[in-house]
């Protein structure tokens, strides 16, 4: 197991005060966190926390109101090639095949070499597409897809991946598949990593620290750290520790998702909901 | 798909659905039609409706095709209609594409222009051909013309709605790579409207023909409408249906051709 105090590295990834409005909608307040080099992190909360605006402005896809992110020490504000987003929709390019979607990234930033190829190669194996580079997305299963988006970001090799709900949108029988892949993954290729979900399971059997957000305005509630072993595996989820984590973090989210529920219930009917999906 | 069978057992999904004709059987439905089509018509003018000044049958056409060909007429119609249509189709659908490729770019292009295309659009423009003839002279160039104004226009509305209806998604997608606004108009919007804009081409065939044709009968010294007209005068009702199957033919071909081209174009589309 690694050592995970923070105090011996310098932060990978260092936010501070963080906030955000979207018009007189306060989205994100003073969000302050440090990451380390090679840690995964889980990022729960009700929907409409701002969780996703969080990871956006992380990547640069937003700017923000207040605060700072840097990255090794960088301020940064704007996408760069240290950084690399997977979508919760798969986001893949139809008109390009397996191969060509995997090295979009590189392509852009004009990285495309032997040996960026070959690193491209191997994380196409590794996300088990080996031997289906020539295939079209609208060929490949949901799993197929999704591991795809994620080979596309891995192959830009950035330092900080930031997920969105990546298996959001997958069956609940791949989802679980899919969770030890990324975990597998992970594992051999060490990224930092915020992983955003509406799974608590999904958060605590993946990541090193869960920060929970709170309501609107989002902010970190809780920043746990989960001290399960690694490498996990899947039976790991019925340990009686795995069960307190998800228990413990679900009562803390529990009211304030409940909340959201019936103020949905209550808006649902009505005008214009901003920023939906957060 | 045998293929990935044996790459991987883990073969793609694939939707299941109507099985569809194939190759030769699809080949067949089509000529089917066709010839089913020319019987029919063949049958209806020979038994209901016998007078030849109100139906020629095929037969007959193909005899005053065979006619007109023997003495040159025929060929000489296709290749100064031919050249007529080629030259404006080729005009219009690269004058559409490009400004069709700025309206959508630039809101203020877009603004300036768009009332004038909706506009144009819908205007029946055969109903000026006659001045575009006074303008132009009976010449190639009028009818030139006359295929521009009715192509370009469909051309600009399609490239521009292709552009237009980009999936935001991928533009993110591009974006967060780092993407400057250069590759993501020829990285993401270029390809995702190219099926747009060869939708709008395979329409603009159509069109085009009609264009030649109007421009023609509008005044001429020669061309398929020249024949029509001519025909039409005198009441040699299987020279006109020559004119128009021939018309008929060039449809259906250059309809297939750009199909043919969408395949190629845009491979993700179709099933391979």
């Amino acid at each position: 197991m690694r050592s995970m105090h923070a105090s011996q590295v310098a932060h990978k990834l260092s936010i501070r005060h963080l906030s955000k409005c979207f018009r007189d909608l306060e989205v994100l307040s003073d969000i302050s966190v440090d990451v380390s080099e090679g840690e995964f992190v889980g990022i729960v909360g009700p929907s409409g926390c701002g969780k996703t605006t969080f990871l956006r402005i992380v990547d640069g896809l937003e700017s923000a109101d207040d605060g700072e992110i840097r990255i090794d020490g960088r301020v940064t504000t704007k996408p760069g090639p240290d950084r690399a987003f997977v979508f919760q929709n798969d986001s893949l390019f139809p008109w390009r095949n397996v191969w060509r979607n995997a090295t979009m990234g590189l392509e852009i930033q004009g990285r495309l070499r032997s040996h960026t190829r070959k690193r491209v190669r191997g994380l196409l194996e590794l996300v088990g597409l080996g031997g289906f580079e020539r295939f079209y997305p609208r060929q490949l299963s949901g799993g197929m897809r999704q591991r795809l988006n994620l080979a596309r970001a891995l192959a830009v090799n950035p330092e900080v991946l930031l997920m969105d709900e990546p298996f959001a949108a997958l069956d609940a029988q791949t989802r679980e598949i899919m969770q030890t892949e990324l975990l597998r993954i992970w594992e051999a290729t060490r990224a930092t990593v915020l992983f955003i979900t509406h799974q608590i399971d999904e958060a605590v059997y993946l990541s090193d620290r869960v920060l929970v957000f709170s309501r609107r305005p989002g902010k970190i509630q809780e920043d746990i750290r989960i001290e399960l072993p690694r490498p996990r595996e899947f039976k790991i989820k019925r340990s009686a520790e795995f069960t307190a984590y998800v228990a413990r973090i679900w009562t803390l989210i529990e009211n304030a998702v409940r909340e959201s529920v019936m103020e949905d219930r209550l808006v649902s009917s009505s005008s214009e909901r901003p920023e939906s999906g957060t | 798909m045998a293929v990935t069978a044996r790459i991987s057992p883990q073969a793609p999904a694939r939707k299941k659905k109507m099985r569809r004709p194939r190759g030769l059987t699809r080949a067949a439905y089509t000529w089917g039609s066709v010839i089913t089509g020319l019987a029919a018509w063949q049958l209806f003018g020979m038994y209901v409706i016998r007078n030849s000044l109100f139906l020629a049958t095929p037969s007959q056409s193909f005899v005053s095709m065979a006619k007109l060909w023997s003495t040159g007429t025929l060929q000489n119609a296709i290749v100064v209609s031919g050249e007529e249509f080629i030259v404006g189709f080729l005009i219009a659908s690269v004058a559409g594409i490009i400004i069709g490729l700025f309206t959508a770019t630039f809101d203020r292009v877009s603004l300036v222009l768009s009332p004038w295309v909706s506009g144009l659009y819908a205007t029946p423009i055969i109903a000026v051909a006659p001045l575009l003839i006074l303008w132009f002279g009976v010449g190639i160039w009028s009818k030139i013309a006359v295929v521009i104004s009715l192509v370009i226009f469909p051309m600009i509305i399609s490239t521009e709605a292709g552009i237009r209806h980009t999936d935001q998604q991928l533009v993110e997608a591009a974006r967060s790579f780092g993407a400057t606004q250069m590759q993501i108009f020829t990285k993401v919007a270029l390809p995702s409207a190219l099926p747009l804009i060869l939708a709008g081409l395979r329409l603009g065939v159509g069109r085009g023909l009609i264009g030649v044709v109007v421009g023609e009968l509008a005044g001429a010294r020669a061309g398929i409408g020249y024949l029509i007209n001519e025909a039409s005068q005198v009441f040699n009702m299987p020279q006109l249906f020559a004119g128009v199957i021939v018309l008929a033919a060039a449809g259906i071909f250059l309809t297939a051709g750009f199909e043919r081209l969408e395949r190629v174009l845009v491979p993700w589309k179709s099933d391979a």
